[in-house]
């Protein structure tokens, strides 16, 4: 048993191969990404070192601000479409006095979207949301409202992309607090309706202090995938109109992969990770403040 | 009676969002068999009149679905193979086999489930270049590989501790080593983890788009996401078309998860957790 369990080769067998591919693809890039945002860099000659430089430019780029608070925006839209809608829905098909039918079927349904391309959701919605044919124009013609500029409107296309990155990963997020709400005990909500508790209090009081572990990493996960957006917005708007719904990815992509800027985009990249950092500290700080065991 | 009213306007609510989540797809598969007079003017949401699967012939003709469709079964098989291999033999020796640092090594093994692939993919773009795979499908299955272990590795971290350490001990009496033992004996006993690790993995390879773009040049190796982009700018206007695309590349995904809709939901919540 001993020389089973310990034995050098097998191990060194088991181990290496993910040591070093994880150790060459992803711990690597990190260091170099972090070294190389003090390096004025186009990717093909020898970098040069210009220590604070490329953060100094970024703060004042005119895309800087406007990607940050387009990332709140975009952060604080799927937040509301993820963990508001998703927590409704969740409830109400778990309250038992409801006995709601067909639970199944609308999991299913709210979940189907999470399983998509991000490419077909973003041409779907694109289409949907043309200012001629789309759908959504259409129907608001048909109850008399005017055309809306989901897309050209520069002051509603972050609302517009953000709404269907939400639109796609509601349904995950619904499951996750529909299955941290059926896994509370039974007798909680018994003693709860004994003491003649209305459902409405019962949720407040006991479901959703119990299900704030599960909170703390659905929030973490819209929040910090808000902040990181990019892909809807490539697809549906390529950043613009203007620089409307420009984000911090997507400002590393134009100045690493369109204008050859390696180090600036470098730099860009090591301020959303430490935004997304900053983000996951406070939700893990003041959500689930207390750990609750059952 | 207030109670039947409340029950139903609850009912017509959830209804409601589960029409704003299917409705965009139904409307999607619709338009797949449609013309553009009726996408755009005489028959917008209703069923197709009579079925032009024109607009399918044009997507496998015209454009390159079958080719996109294959390299990107190819992307999902390859990396949902190797990195649940090589997850799971790194996971069998962290939690189970003993050596000294088995503990710091699953810990390090941890850490890149919270790295996002925004600060890995300048440098990963170079290293590509410099291993001179960037004109072959190598250059996305092996970051793909790298960017599910991590994930990996906890799924079946967890499931190999759950095992009795028994197991190890009847099997070297009898006489077997630990490669027979690990092969034989303790795979079988994790497929849960297997089939949870798979499908994650199979979805994520299948649809992902950002490491794909900005790594994959050559059109003869675009994957269904990257192939599908460039469609929507050649065929903007034939909706119908596009659509049909849409729905091609759709239609493998939404079929997986309506046969094993659990293990899917199982897998994309764990999945999401642990990135979280």
């Amino acid at each position: 048993m001993r020389n089973v369990l310990s034995k050098k080769a097998a191990i060194f067998i088991f181990v290496i191969p993910f040591i070093v591919l994880y150790t060459f693809i992803m711990m690597y890039p990190v260091f170099q990404t972090v070294i190389k945002s003090f390096y004025s860099w186009d990717g093909i000659t020898a970098p040069s070192f210009i220590g604070l430089n490329n953060y100094k430019a970024l703060l004042s780029d005119s895309d800087f601000l406007p990607s940050l608070k387009n990332g709140f925006i975009f952060a604080a839209v799927i937040f509301v479409v993820e963990q508001g809608v998703g927590t409704v829905l969740a409830l109400l098909l778990s309250t038992k006095e409801l006995r709601l039918k067909g639970s199944k079927f609308f999991r299913t349904s709210f979940f189907i979207p999470a399983v998509l391309s991000v490419s077909v959701v973003g041409q779907l919605w694109t289409q949907m949301y043309n200012y001629d044919h789309g759908l959504i124009n259409n129907f608001l013609g048909l109850v008399g409202i005017g055309k809306v500029g989901f897309l050209s409107d520069p002051k509603l296309a972050i609302y517009s992309v953000a709404f269907t990155n939400g639109w796609q990963f509601m349904g995950i997020m619904f499951v996750f607090i529909y299955t941290a709400i059926k896994s509370i005990p039974e007798q909680y909500y018994e003693a709860a309706t004994i003491d003649g508790a209305s459902p409405a209090m019962i949720h407040r009081k006991i479901t959703l202090p119990l299900i704030a572990e599960t909170y703390k990493v659905t929030f973490t996960m819209s929040i910090t995938g808000g902040l990181q957006a990019f892909n809807n917005m490539f697809i549906m708007t390529g950043g613009g109109p203007g620089n409307a719904t420009m984000t911090l990815t997507y400002l590393m992509y134009k100045s690493a992969f369109q204008r050859g800027e390696f180090g600036y985009g470098c730099a860009s990249a090591v301020i959303l990770v430490a935004e997304c950092l900053l983000f996951t500290l406070l939700i893990n700080k003041f959500v689930a403040r207390e750990r609750i065991a059952y | 009676m207030a109670k039947r009213l409340k029950k139903l306007i609850i009912y017509i609510f959830i209804s409601i969002v589960a029409l704003i989540s299917l409705y965009p797809l139904i409307y999607m598969a619709f338009n797949s068999l449609k013309d553009n007079n009726e996408i755009f003017s005489t028959n917008i949401y209703g069923l197709p009149t009579h079925f032009y699967f024109r607009n399918y012939i044009s997507a496998v003709t015209q454009f390159d679905m079958p080719l996109f469709f294959k390299n990107s079964a190819i992307v999902a098989g390859v990396t949902v193979a190797f990195t649940v291999l090589i997850g799971m033999m790194f996971s069998y020796a962290t939690a189970r086999m003993k050596w000294k640092l088995a503990n710091v090594t699953r810990i390090y093994g941890i850490i890149g489930m919270f790295i996002p692939v925004q600060i890995i993919i300048i440098p990963l773009v170079i290293i590509v270049r410099d291993l001179h795979i960037q004109h072959s499908l190598l250059s996305i299955i092996i970051p793909y590989i790298a960017f599910n272990l991590s994930f990996t590795s906890m799924v079946f971290y967890a499931s190999f501790r759950s095992l009795p350490f028994e197991l190890e001990e009847a099997a070297s009496i009898d006489g077997a080593n630990i490669y027979t033992t690990f092969f034989r004996i303790i795979l079988p006993l994790v497929k849960p983890a297997i089939a949870t690790t798979a499908i994650f993995i199979f979805l994520n390879s299948w649809n992902e788009l950002f490491t794909a773009m900005i790594i994959i040049n050559d059109n003869a190796l675009k994957t269904l996401p990257l192939g599908l982009l460039y469609f929507q700018g050649q065929f903007a206007t034939d909706w119908g078309a596009s659509s049909a695309a849409l729905t091609i590349a759709s239609l493998p995904p939404i079929i997986f998860y309506l046969f094993f809709s659990k293990q899917v939901e199982n897998a994309l919540t764990v999945g999401a957790a642990v990135k979280g």
